[in-house]
């Protein structure tokens, strides 16, 4: 049986974000095994029982690492899925709502891009309180100007289009114009930059909680593990920095080439850039 | 493919880089020292131990939060080793009836290093502007300091205070000739050392005072930098500092040419239990029942949390004062994990399904929460919820900022650390407050313990004021032990990596605080050859 490259990406697609739904579903129901302390264990290397060993207090990192991981992606997803929607709706409503607000709206992508984005981050993360809700309203502040902008530019390059105008001209209704007419073209971008979107996000969340700005310490979050880590290495634990990390760029890699895939399947053209 | 192989590169890096750290060995010195010159010291302190408002007594330097002598200025009187008064530059302390005027005679034979002399004018403007100045440490006991000769000075209190000899151990003595805004700064004393060089953020140089009244000063040169923990060890393994202060995670660890040494402490850590049932915020329906505070307290297994955290580096708590002179010894109490168990069934607290106890449909479940910065209460915190989830106490635990600390240890469990050479711990934890009749920092009220307490300041002898401090901890009825508004976990040792050769000087027992106390008598320490 033949399976041409579109066939061959979507088994690809479905295997990796199967592979992602799975970490997230054993994250959750793994948070006891991987907030469980034991001192009885503790420090130990890599084995058949602990694959990634334990740290100083006798926590299986394996389980911690899983629950890192899950906790990540829900942050990224739900952080990645209402920054984009936030960057949709500025950037057609600067495409569509008139010079004031188009200027309104590039002064504020302008000012958001300006503060250096881990120090912006932190600041809002730090003022709400750290934590999960800190991380969360300060990834939603921070990540939407890019997406927004292309967006606003995708709108105004449909708005000159020539089906849109002559739907106009025939007395077709603005909303209809939007719905039948401008979302169709506008889905692929929008799915992309959502998409990679998560990778960003996931970095940041793991950022930030390393520098102490986002998860608190007994949370099983990768930024946690590894800035924990930091104080045993010297000591000779190196799994406690190598597993979460590897686990950690392999995600993000994952999210990367599952947005890389999903822009060839939605947009066939940019398969040949 | 590129991204997959950019990814293994940093990765290949990073481990190349740590294993490289962990390498260094070898005895060169970055900082430049002559091992041959045997009358100098490179000490590694954590980077919390930088004094960031300088070397001023009236803000924090020596009398703050973390007391320890303060090297560059002299103090009155001292204490010794075993906690004990000594004088300094006093001759002679003494104390009217009523408490309430100190007057000390001063050595006359004390210069500042600038050449000047040290009067009894220099004493009363130290105290004076401390009063005036001083937001980290309490002086609102004394009135007004007052010079009556150059040799004498009198101390007018506002109320009685015994203790005030252990005060006047940590304030030193500042110029008044030489005493601008930023005296922090360029600090002149009269002490053992001199400020000799501050690269803030980095390192501070001592040197020894050529003029100083006291005996001879072994090591001319100290050099203290501060360092994180982590970088402070790979400074030992590099041999780049003589002595260095470091955790008990790091003290299973060798390393050539230095060992390991570990002092006592009273460097405590525990946590409060709100001894008031919840109502406006403040107090809390579980710990409030004094069955579950004595269980606790009963049922927790110190010996085991040391081995556990601590690597057995650490002594148990039984109060916020072990040891010291004003310690009650009849407060000690044996673990006994049956015997918590059977006062908690006593009591009415019975075990659910989940095994968690149950008293009138109240659950048995608390959260400790402990600062985010300290992986050490982390772990403790950590061991008293595995502790007591055996006794049938559902703890949770969360790290939270100092920020919110305070306030929400209103209504919560909090794993705290204290520690210090006065008795004043013991008023500032348990004595309440006249505005809220409750104590500052976890809500409690007795009025006897607040009684001994009261009592023992006012007197006008230390020994007696002892005995004081000690009933309010235990009278054989009533007492802040058997009340139990705090359970003490462990005293810390505190653990510093030491090159061979180097004798350090006999440590008095340390307080909260692992920074400048090891310092303290590094006049006299030595090399060996």
């Amino acid at each position: 049986m033949s399976i041409n490259r579109r066939k061959a990406m979507l088994v690809l697609l479905v295997l990796a974000v199967s592979f992602l739904l799975c970490i997230l579903i054993a994250g959750v129901l793994n948070t006891d095994a991987a907030m469980k302390t034991d001192f009885t264990r503790k420090n130990q290397p890599p084995s058949l029982r602990y694959p990634f060993g334990t740290d100083w207090m006798g926590r299986d990192m394996f389980a911690r690492t899983i629950a890192g991981l899950s906790m990540s992606i829900r942050i990224g997803l739900l952080t990645a899925t209402i920054s984009a929607l936030i960057a949709f709706a500025l950037g057609s409503a600067a495409a569509v709502m008139g010079k004031t607000v188009d200027i309104f709206i590039g002064w504020l992508i302008d000012l958001v891009m300006g503060i250096p984005h881990i120090l912006l981050l932190m600041l809002i993360s730090f003022a709400c309180g750290k934590g999960f809700r800190g991380i969360v309203i300060g990834i939603l502040c921070t990540h939407w100007m890019s997406l927004a902008r292309v967006i606003r530019g995708e709108v105004l390059q449909l708005k000159q289009s020539g089906y849109v105008q002559v739907a106009a001209k025939l007395g077709t209704g603005r909303l209809r114009i939007v719905t039948r007419h401008m979302l169709p073209h506008l889905v692929p971008q929008f799915m992309v930059g959502l998409i990679l979107l998560f990778p960003h996000a996931i970095l940041h969340e793991a950022s930030i909680t390393f520098l102490g700005f986002g998860l608190s310490p007994e949370q099983p979050a990768i930024g946690v593990i590894l800035s924990e880590s930091i104080r045993y290495l010297l000591t000779g634990s190196w799994w406690l920095a190598v597993f979460p990390g590897i686990s950690l760029s392999l995600i993000v890699i994952l999210f990367d080439y599952i947005g890389g895939m999903a822009r060839k399947l939605l947009d066939p053209a940019s398969a040949h850039e | 493919m590129k991204r997959i192989a950019v990814s293994v590169a940093v990765w290949l890096m990073l481990l190349t880089v740590l294993e490289g750290c962990g390498k260094q060995t070898g005895s060169s010195d970055v900082f430049g020292r002559d091992n041959a010159q045997k009358d100098s010291v490179i000490i590694a302190m954590g980077v919390n131990s930088e004094p960031e408002a300088g070397f001023d007594p009236a803000y924090g330097w020596g009398a703050g939060e973390h007391v320890h002598e303060p090297l560059i200025q002299s103090t009155l009187t001292v204490t010794t080793n075993d906690l004990q008064i000594a004088y300094d530059l006093a001759k002679d302390v003494s104390v009217s009836e009523d408490g309430l005027l100190w007057t000390v005679k001063i050595r006359d034979d004390v210069f500042f290093t600038d050449g000047e002399k040290l009067t009894a004018e220099d004493v009363a403007f130290t105290y004076n502007t401390v009063k005036g100045e001083s937001s980290v440490n309490d002086f609102t006991m004394l009135d007004q300091a007052q010079a009556v000769d150059d040799t004498t000075v009198e101390f007018h209190m506002i109320k009685p205070y015994s203790i005030w000899p252990y005060t006047m151990s940590i304030v030193g003595i500042v110029p008044e000739h030489a005493y601008w805004p930023d005296y922090g700064q360029h600090p002149i004393g009269s002490g053992r050392y001199m400020l000799k060089q501050w690269d803030k953020g980095q390192q501070i140089i001592l040197e020894a005072n050529p003029i100083y009244y006291g005996d001879e000063i072994l090591m001319k040169k100290v050099t203290i930098v501060f360092m994180e923990e982590q970088a402070a060890f790979a400074a030992v393994k590099a041999g780049q500092v003589d002595l260095s202060y470091t955790a008990a995670s790091y003290s299973d660890q060798t390393v050539e040419g230095y060992e390991l040494l570990s002092f006592e402490t009273v460097d405590n850590r525990g946590f409060n239990l709100p001894a008031v049932p919840s109502d406006g915020g403040i107090g809390n329906d579980v710990t409030s029942d004094i069955a579950i505070r004595k269980a606790i307290n009963m049922g927790i297994d110190r010996e085991q949390m040391i081995d556990n955290v601590l690597n057995g580096y650490g002594t148990p708590a039984y109060s916020v004062c072990d040891k010291m002179p004003w310690f009650n010894a009849d407060t000690v109490t044996a673990c006994d994990f049956e015997g918590a168990i059977a006062l908690l069934e006593d009591s009415g607290w019975v075990a659910g399904d989940d095994g968690i106890r149950v008293k009138d449909g109240l659950r048995a479940e608390i959260n400790i929460l402990y600062p985010v910065s300290d992986s050490i209460r982390q772990a403790l915190a950590a061991d008293s919820s595995n502790q007591l989830e055996a006794l049938g106490i559902d703890a949770t635990i969360e790290g939270v900022g100092w920020d919110i600390a305070y306030e929400r240890a209103q209504s919560e469990v909090m794993t705290w650390g204290w520690g210090a050479h006065t008795p004043m711990e013991l008023y500032n934890i348990y004595h309440t407050m006249s505005e809220t009749g409750l104590a500052e920092y976890s809500p409690y009220a007795n009025e006897k313990v607040d009684a001994y307490m009261d009592r023992a300041l006012a007197s006008s002898n230390l020994e007696e004021a002892y005995a004081l401090w000690q009933k309010a901890q235990w009278d054989g009825t009533t007492g802040t032990s058997l009340d139990l508004p705090w359970v003490w976990l462990v005293n810390i040792d505190h653990l510093y990596w030491s090159r061979e050769g180097l004798q350090v000087a006999q440590q008095k027992i340390h307080p909260h605080g692992h920074g400048w106390s090891i310092v303290n008598n590094v006049d006299r320490w030595s090399w060996v050859q």
